[in-house]
This record gives C-alpha cells, structure tokens and sequence, in this order.
C-alpha cells in the first residue's frame, strides 16, 4: 500500500467500515509511513473536538426564551390601531402641510418692503455728495 | 400529530403549539449552527433566531419539503451569514496586518507524540487549529460535512436539504475530508 491509496482509505478505516484485509494494509502502512501517521493522528483528533462539539446541549432555558420573544412580537402586532384612525391620520397630516403651503404663500403675497417712517431733513436732501464742499464753510471767518 | 398540523392549529392562533416544535427541533439546530460557529454562547444565539424566523415565516412554509428540511435550510442561512459578518472582521484585522498595524497570533500547534491519538489531551489551541480548518472549506463543502459530522445525517437527507443530487454531496464530502485534511497536515508542519 502506499501513501496515496492510505489516505483515500483513511476515512473509511476511522469510522471502522474498511475490510479486514484492507485494514491490515492501512495499519502496516501507518506502522512505517510517518507522515501517513502522523496525518492520521491529525484527523483522529479533529474527529474527536467535533464529538465533543456534539455532545453539547443548548441552554435549558432556551425554549422559555424564544417562546417569550415569540409573546412580546404578537404583543407589538396587537396593538392595533383603531380603523377610523388609520384614515383619520393621514388625513389630518396632509391637511396640515397644505394649510402650512397656504399660509406661508399667504404671508409672502402680503410682504412689502418696509418703508422710511420719517422724512428727510431739508439740510440733507440739498446735500450735493458729487459735489466738493468749499473749505471756507467750515472757518469761521 | 404531525409537524403539518401543528403548523395549522398555530397559523390558526394556537401559537403555544409553537413550543412543541421547539422542543423537537432546538437541538437539531443547535448542533448544525455549533458546526460553524464552534461556540456554545454564539450558537444559542443563533438557535433562538433561527426558531423566530421560522415563527415568523410559517405562514410561507407550503409543505412541499418537509418541516425538519425547510429549519435546516433556515439554519444554514443564518449560520453562514453570522459566519460571513465575522469573516468580515477578520479581513479587516488582516489588513491590519498587511499594513503593519499588528502581528497576527500564530497558533502553537501542540506536539502530538503521544502514540495514541486517544491519548491526547484536548486544549483549546486543538479546537481553534480545527475552527480554523473547518473554517477555511469553501461553503458548500463545509454545509455537507456539518450536517454529515454534526447533524448524522445520510447523503439523502444531506442532498434534500442542499437542494442536490447524492453523488454530487458524496463529491461535496469527499472533497471537504480531503482539503481538511490537506488544512490539518499543513498547519501542523
């Protein structure tokens, strides 16, 4: 036997289910082949950390805890919300929006800009800016 | 009573009846879940969303497989989205490593010169040196060896569930054995 024909009849030799004359074979193979062996180890083991994995159980209280989630989703679900009000609340909502549009262009086909509330002094309305002031003014002579 | 009729006296608000399901199918998806998240917390978690799911999709089961068939598929599906977020972080932690920013933790792996592999004590470096293995078979292969290593069930039933043919899960196990195998050998070098 060699390495090649071991590993394909490594499975079924682990779970026991290889003929005797080939699982003769496997063991002579595996007493003089050390990296067949040593793959075989390898594997056993892994065989073994999942038999472990398999014999946990789940939590005991697990049953109680799906059955509670399963009572608070049918809780949110019954809480119905009565007929009238499933029309009546949409309803109230768009008539909202469309007095809000309403009174807001409303208010802005109202708007004007605010007006002076008081006159212009005489003085400041014969002021000239463009013009230059003569120094002669501001002397006292 | 059938799992049909007692799917029809919850659909009919007989909602407790819900319990006996649980009762009979929490361990079977717990196991399968343990299978990919190889964590007892993770897979209770798992389990309990699982069973919600299947709640809350009853009124779609049409009965065309049956019951224990259609929680498996559930299962599966969360099990390897739960797998794919985390393998998500992961691939963050190495790009982490890509770019210097931490030096991944090397697995020791332990010396096995006991003779007898039956010999060898368990430790925690075996059980993620064997996650991490399990975890690197592409998904098909991985679902099949979890329901044939962790679930016990026969090519028939694993063909049924996966939605294939026998030959084509015998393949999907073959190869999974194979390249775990090949995982197991290597890492150990």
């Amino acid at each position: 036997m060699n390495c090649q024909l071991c590993q394909k009849e490594l499975d079924a030799y682990c779970e026991g289910r290889s003929p005797a004359d080939t699982r003769t074979q496997v063991e002579t193979h595996l007493g003089v082949c050390k990296k067949c062996a040593e793959s075989f180890k390898l594997q056993t083991l892994a065989e073994r950390i999942i038999k472990k994995e398999k014999e946990l159980l789940p939590n005991p209280f697990l049953q109680t805890r799906i059955m509670a989630q399963i009572e608070n989703l049918e809780a949110v679900r019954n809480r119905a919300i009565p007929t009238y009000m499933q029309v009546l609340r949409p309803a109230i909502m768009a008539t909202s929006l469309a007095a809000a549009i309403f009174f807001g262009v409303m208010m802005g086909s109202y708007y004007k800009p605010a007006g002076r509330g008081t006159t212009i002094p005489i003085e400041l309305a014969l002021i000239d800016d463009a013009a230059i002031e003569s120094v002669d003014i501001l002397s006292n002579e | 009573m059938t799992d049909s009729e007692i799917i029809g006296l919850i659909l009919q608000g007989d909602r407790d009846k819900f319990r006996i399901l649980v009762e009979k199918y929490q361990q079977m998806v717990f196991h399968t879940c343990m299978g990919f998240v190889h964590n007892r917390d993770d897979a209770d978690d798992l389990t309990q969303d699982v069973l919600i799911q299947a709640y809350q999709s009853l009124h779609a089961f049409k009965g065309a497989a049956s019951f224990s068939t259609w929680i498996y598929r559930i299962a599966i599906n969360a099990s390897l989205n739960k797998v794919r977020k985390s393998t998500g972080n992961h691939i963050l932690q190495r790009l982490d490593i890509l770019f210097g920013a931490g030096k991944e933790k090397e697995i020791a792996l332990p010396l096995l010169d006991a003779e007898n592999p039956e010999n060898i004590l368990i430790r925690q470096e075996h059980k993620d040196w064997v996650k991490k293995a399990l975890d690197s078979l592409p998904e098909k292969q991985r679902t099949a060896i979890v329901l044939s290593n962790y679930d016990d069930l026969s090519q028939k039933e694993i063909a049924e569930i996966m939605d294939t043919t026998e030959g084509a899960v015998e393949a999907l196990i073959q190869r999974a054995k194979s390249n775990l195998r090949k995982k197991l050998t290597s890492s150990h070098k």
